[in-house]
C-alpha cells in the first residue's frame, strides 16, 4: 500500500494581526523552535511516507527558506522527497477551510506521475503528533474512497472547522460547518485512493474555487468516506488567544511527551545549531521551554523563549512566547505577550496583556 | 578542480588514556564537551570558519562514534563536491596491514590522500584542543615567510615550560631550537601541535623519516628537529588566545567550567565564529515549576525538575525532582532520577543515577561517574 502525501500550506487568517502579515499560518513559528507545518512534515515522515508535496503559500518566502529541500524530515532524497508546488494567488483566507480544489488540480501532475494507491492530505496549521501507517491500514480494509480523521471534542468548546456526523458504521453522514458545537472534529487530515482524487478532481473541476471538504459536504449522497478517530492531543491555533495556550499547553508533563518526546515518532525541524543556553547566577525560571542560544539573568515563568532570546537582569517575563532573537531588556515586566521575531523591549518597560487579549509585538519593532 | 591552497589533516586516532573512563568505548576527539559539542567540534568549526574545505579525520582508537558524528562533514558545511571530510582508517596494502605507529606516520600512511588533492600547504591538526583560531592568518604568515614549516606557538607561564615542546627563535620569528619539555627552557613559545607545512617538503620529510628504523615516527620528536638540523625554513606562529589540550580530567572539567564561567574564553555564543556541532535532534529544554538553576549551560532536550548550581547539563539530560546537581557536568542523555545529589561530578554519557543516589566528590577533586552507554 504505497502511500504518498500532500500538505496544503495555502491559507492564512486575519485573526493574527501582526504575527501573520509576513508569513502563511503553516510557517508560524511554534513551541520554542518549530514553525506549524514541522508538525506535518515530520507526521509524515515518521509514517514512512517518502514523497510528500507542499503546496506552498501565496506568500512562500519564509516556509520555503524553512523547509528547503526537506532534510530534516529525510525528504532530501533522489527518489520521491519533497516537491513544493505553488499554491494559488492569495490562496484561501478562511480559517476553516483547507483544501482550495484550484490548488490541488494545478498540481495534477503529483498525482498522476505517481504510482502511489493512497494519498495522505493534511493541512499545516494543527499541533499533534500521529502515526499515519494505523490509518493507511484502516483506509485499505475499508474499501471506501476515502477516510476522514477526527477527533472527539467535548460539546460547547470552541472549535473551528469541519465535524463529522457519522453513523452506527463508522461512515460519514453528513458534514457541518463550523460554529455548531458537535463532538466530531474533522483533524484537517484524509486519507484519499490517489486514482479517486484524480476522478474528483475531473468531476468538480467546475468548483475549483472551493474547498475540497466543502465540495464533499454539498455531495454527501455521492460520497462514501470512512473515518478514523484519533484519540491524542490536537492543538487548534486560531486566534494568538489560542497561540499563547496551545503553546502552554507543552509545559503539561503528558502532553508534552506525547507530542515531543515520543523517541519514535520525533516532531523535526530545521536544525540551528545554537549554543547551549545560559542560565545566568540570578536567573529563575520555572514552568518553561526554553530553546538553545537563549542567555537568561531575569524571571522566566509559564513562557516559551524560542532560540537566542535574551531577557535581562530583573526582568519578568510571564505566560509568553518570545521568538527568535528576542531581547528583553533590564528589569522590563512582560504579561500575556507574544513578541515576533528580532522584536525588543526595551529596559524598564511593562507590558501587560490579558489571558483574553494578549499583545502582539511585531517582527523587528522596538517598544 | 581548482587547486586547493591548504588542505587540513587532523589526528583523531589517539585513545586520551588519561581521561579515564570518559573515552573506555569512545575515542578522545568524540567525548562530549560543553553540553552539546564533542571535543572535535573545534578543529573542524576552525577549519570551515578559516575557509578550509578539505580536511582528512585519521582515526585509529575506537572510532565508532567519531566516524558517526563526524559522517559526512554536513554539519560544518564541508559536505562539498570538490573537497569535504574525509574518515581515514589504518588500512592493509600488499604486503599486510599495519597500524598508524606515530602522528608522521599516520600522516606517512596517507600520502595518496593529500596527492590526491595535490594542496600547496598541509594542516596538521590534533583532535583534542579547546580554542577558536583563524588558520588563514597563520598560512598569511607562513606563506610570507615563505617558510617549509610554521608551528603555531602560544606563550606559557616560565614555570611551566618544562613541561612542553618549547621552540627557541630568532628575532624574526625563524626557530632556531626545539627541545622538547627542557628542564632549563630558554624560552616560553610551547608548541601547540599546529602545524603548516609546504607540501612538497612535508612529503619528502615523511619519506626519509618512514626509511629511519630508529624514529618514533611523530612530529616532535623526529620529523620537526630533523627538519631543524636540515637548515630548512621553520617558523612560529603566535597564537594568542583561550587554548586547552584537554588531556586530564581536571584540565576537561576545568576548561568546560571557563566555558560557562568567563565567556571572553571561548564564546560559543559568537555568530561569526560559530562553533558548530552534529548534534542529534532534541526539543527545546523544558524547567519545572519547582526547577532552580542559577549559573548553568542547559542543552536542547534537557527536562529539570530539581536544582542545578553552576552545572552543565548536555543535550538530552534529565535532573528528577528534589535532585541536586552542583559544580558537576552531566554528560549528554544522562539521566539524573530524584532526590539524587551530584557535587564535583562528572556523569557519563547515558548513565543513569538511581533515585535517592549521591555521587559526590570533596572539593578539588574531580571524578567520572559511570560508562558511557552509546546510543544513537
Amino acid at each position: 500500500m504505497k502511500t504518498i502525501g500532500l500538505i496544503s500550506a495555502n491559507y492564512s487568517s486575519t485573526e493574527f494581526g501582526d504575527l501573520l502579515s509576513n508569513r502563511s499560518l503553516a510557517s508560524l513559528p511554534y513551541g520554542g523552535r518549530y514553525r506549524l507545518i514541522d508538525f506535518a512534515l515530520s507526521n509524515m515522515s515518521n509514517s514512512d511516507i517518502t514523497t510528500v508535496g507542499v503546496i506552498a503559500p501565496y506568500d512562500s518566502g519564509s516556509l520555503v527558506d524553512h523547509i528547503g529541500i526537506g532534510s530534516p524530515w529525510k525528504l532530501g532524497r533522489k527518489s520521491g522527497g519533497l516537491f513544493i508546488m505553488p499554491g494559488s494567488s492569495y490562496g484561501l483566507q478562511s480559517i476553516g477551510s483547507r483544501f482550495l480544489l484550484r490548488d490541488i488540480i494545478k498540481c495534477r501532475a503529483f498525482f498522476e506521475r505517481d504510482d502511489a494507491d493512497y494519498v495522505i492530505m493534511a493541512g499545516s496549521s494543527d499541533v499533534w503528533n500521529i502515526d499515519f501507517q494505523p490509518v493507511i491500514e484502516q483506509h485499505d480494509k475499508s474499501g471506501k474512497p476515502v477516510t476522514m480523521i477526527y477527533k472527539k471534542v467535548p460539546r460547547g468548546e470552541d472549535y473551528y472547522g469541519f465535524f463529522l456526523n457519522i453513523g452506527e458504521d463508522g461512515r460519514v453522514e453528513s458534514i457541518q460547518e463550523e460554529g455548531f458545537a458537535w463532538a466530531n472534529y474533522f483533524a484537517d487530515c484524509f486519507i484519499v485512493d490517489r486514482e479517486y482524487m484524480i476522478d474528483f478532481m475531473n468531476w468538480f473541476e467546475i468548483l475549483e474555487y472551493m474547498d475540497v471538504i466543502r465540495i464533499m459536504k454539498n455531495n454527501m449522497d455521492t460520497m462514501d468516506i470512512d473515518t478514523y478517530e484519533f484519540k491524542g492531543y490536537l492543538g487548534k491555533i486560531k486566534n494568538p488567544v489560542d497561540f499563547i495556550k496551545v503553546n502552554q499547553d507543552m509545559t503539561d508533563y503528558d502532553i508534552r511527551n506525547e507530542v515531543f518526546c515520543n523517541s519514535e515518532r520525533p516532531i523535526l525541524t530545521k536544525a540551528q545549531d545554537e549554543a547551549p543556553v545560559f542560565h545566568h547566577s540570578d536567573a529563575d525560571v520555572r514552568n518553561s521551554l526554553v530553546s538553545a542560544g537563549c542567555r537568561i539573568e531575569g524571571r522566566v515563568e509559564n513562557s516559551i523563549l524560542f532560540r537566542s532570546v535574551n531577557i535581562g537582569k530583573n526582568a519578568v517575563v510571564k505566560n509568553s512566547v518570545i521568538m527568535m532573537h528576542g531581547t528583553v531588556g533590564e528589569g522590563a515586566v512582560l504579561d500575556h505577550v507574544i513578541a515576533d521575531k528580532y522584536s525588543s523591549v526595551t529596559e524598564g518597560v511593562k507590558i501587560y496583556g490579558t489571558k483574553d487579549a494578549p499583545v502582539v509585538i511585531g517582527k523587528n519593532k522596538s517598544i | 578542480m581548482k587547486k586547493k591552497k591548504c588542505i587540513a589533516m587532523l589526528l583523531a586516532g589517539g585513545q586520551g588514556s588519561r581521561l579515564g573512563k570518559l573515552t573506555t568505548n569512545i575515542a578522545k576527539p568524540a567525548v562530549s564537551f560543553g553540553g552539546k559539542y564533542r571535543i572535535i567540534d573545534f578543529g573542524l568549526s576552525n577549519c570551515v570558519n578559516s575557509g578550509i574545505d578539505t580536511v582528512g579525520v585519521l582515526v585509529q582508537y575506537k572510532p565508532l562514534i567519531l566516524n558517526r558524528y563526524v559522517g559526512t562533514g554536513a554539519s560544518w558545511d564541508m559536505a562539498v563536491a570538490d573537497g569535504g571530510v574525509h574518515i581515514l582508517p589504518p588500512f592493509a596494502g600488499e604486503t599486510g596491514g599495519e597500524w598508524y605507529e606515530g602522528t608522521a606516520d599516520a600522516i606517512y600512511h596517507n600520502i595518496d590522500f593529500i596527492d590526491m588533492y595535490d594542496p600547496e600547504n598541509v594542516l596538521i591538526l590534533s583532535g583534542d584542543h579547546i580554542y577558536k583560531m583563524d588558520y588563514n592568518i597563520m598560512l598569511e604568515e607562513h606563506l610570507k615567510d615563505n617558510a617549509d614549516l610554521t608551528v603555531s606557538v602560544i606563550e606559557v607561564p616560565w614555570e611551566e615550560a618544562s613541561r612542553f615542546g618549547i621552540m627557541s627563535t630568532d628575532d624574526k620569528g625563524r626557530i632556531t631550537k626545539f627541545s622538547e619539555k627542557p628542564k632549563k627552557p630558554d624560552s616560553n613559545l610551547a608548541s601547540m601541535g599546529i602545524y603548516i607545512f609546504k607540501w612538497k617538503e612535508l612529503r619528502k620529510a615523511l619519506l626519509e623519516d618512514h626509511e629511519n628504523d630508529k624514529s618514533s615516527h611523530d612530529f616532535g620528536n623526529d620529523v620537526i628537529p630533523k627538519m631543524l638540523a636540515d637548515k630548512k625554513k621553520l617558523f612560529v606562529y603566535r597564537f594568542r588566545g583561550y587554548w586547552r589540550d584537554v588531556g586530564t580530567v581536571k584540565s576537561y572539567y576545568d576548561s568546560q567550567m571557563d566555558l560557562m564561567d568567563d565567556m571572553e574564553h571561548i564564546n560559543v555564543f559568537i555568530k561569526d565564529q560559530k562553533v558548530f556541532s552534529n548534534s542529534n535532534f532534541h526539543h527545546p529544554q523544558f524547567l519545572g515549576p519547582r526547577a532552580n538553576i542559577s549559573t548553568a549551560l542547559i542543552c536542547n532536550g534537557c527536562t529539570v525538575y530539581g536544582a542545578v548550581k553552576h552545572s552543565i547539563l548536555g543535550s538530552g539530560a534529565v535532573v528528577g525532582d528534589g535532585s541536586v546537581v552542583e559544580d558537576s557536568i552531566v554528560l549528554p542523555n544522562a539521566k539524573i532520577g530524584r532526590n539524587c545529589r551530584i557535587k564535583n561530578a562528572i556523569i557519563n554519557e547515558g548513565v543513569i543515577v538511581e533515585d535517592n543516589l549521591d555521587v559526590i566528590n570533596e572539593d578539588g577533586e574531580v571524578a567520572v561517574y559511570g560508562r558511557a552507554k552509546l546510543s544513537i
